[in-house]
């Protein structure tokens, strides 16, 4: 086996870290939409960062949510 | 006018290939330059951080079909990684005679002394990752066309400013 090199071998991931990789796939996901969907140019970077949030805070009501129902559930 | 109009109506067809071909290259087409950079952008750099993650058996057609066909619509992204995993697979395998005689075991048992095998959950990030890249990029190539079909070319037009009571006494 030679050294390890971007783009042949692969990263080992954490289970944990999976969790934290999914923040930047929701921004991907939010640039493209709103580039596509978007009236006004000017006003995109505005719209992606509202998205961007949208969707965090989203996620996070729903762990939030999970967390309880794990917490209390009888 | 009208008929110079007509001759730059953009072809549905040509936008589809080039949204395909290369992200964002559709947009281009279509007069929506800063569009176009930005979805080009951020699929490549979506798609080869999934590359990065997972390396060069994340494009694996034989082991995960779906993910495959959906880094695929990423179009020359997913075409390079493609090429570059057969090429890998070759050498580490053999050919395809000789990978039929393996079993999955000894195949992976291959992969690992190579240093390329995918393990989980490092495979299921870089496969979520170029696969959604080239999902975006569908949606990327759908709008493309729609616009294409529609005949629209360029920005979009500004929306008028609504006048208020005393502009519309003027």
């Amino acid at each position: 086996m030679t050294a390890w090199t971007l783009f042949y071998n692969p990263v080992l991931l954490s289970s944990g870290a999976v969790l934290y990789l999914v923040l930047p796939l929701l921004a991907a996901v939010a640039v493209i939409y709103k580039t596509i969907r978007t009236k006004n140019i000017r006003r995109l970077w505005l719209e992606i960062l509202g998205l961007i949030l949208y969707m965090y805070a989203g996620l996070a009501a729903l762990c939030a949510a999970l967390w309880l129902l794990m917490r209390y559930w009888k | 006018m009208a008929s110079e109009r007509k001759k730059h109506r953009p072809l549905p067809l040509v936008a589809l290939l080039m949204a395909w071909l290369v992200p964002g290259a559709g947009h281009v087409y279509l007069g929506r330059t800063v569009r176009g950079v930005i979805i080009f952008v951020t699929i490549s750099a979506t798609f080869w951080a999934g590359v990065g993650i997972g390396g060069v058996m994340t494009a694996d057609y034989q082991n995960e079909r779906w993910w495959f066909m959906a880094e695929m619509f990423a179009g020359v992204h997913g075409l390079v990684a493609w090429h570059r995993h057969n090429q890998v697979q070759n050498k580490v395998l053999g050919g395809e005679a000789m990978r039929e005689r393996l079993s999955l075991a000894q195949a992976d048992q291959k992969l690992q002394e190579e240093g390329v095998f995918l393990p989980y959950p490092s495979d299921t990030v870089a496969r979520a990752y170029a696969g959604v890249a080239g999902l975006l990029n569908l949606l990327c190539a759908f709008d493309a066309v729609v616009l294409a079909m529609m005949g629209a070319t360029g920005e979009p037009p500004r929306t008028l400013r609504r006048r208020g009571p005393a502009e519309a006494e003027a």
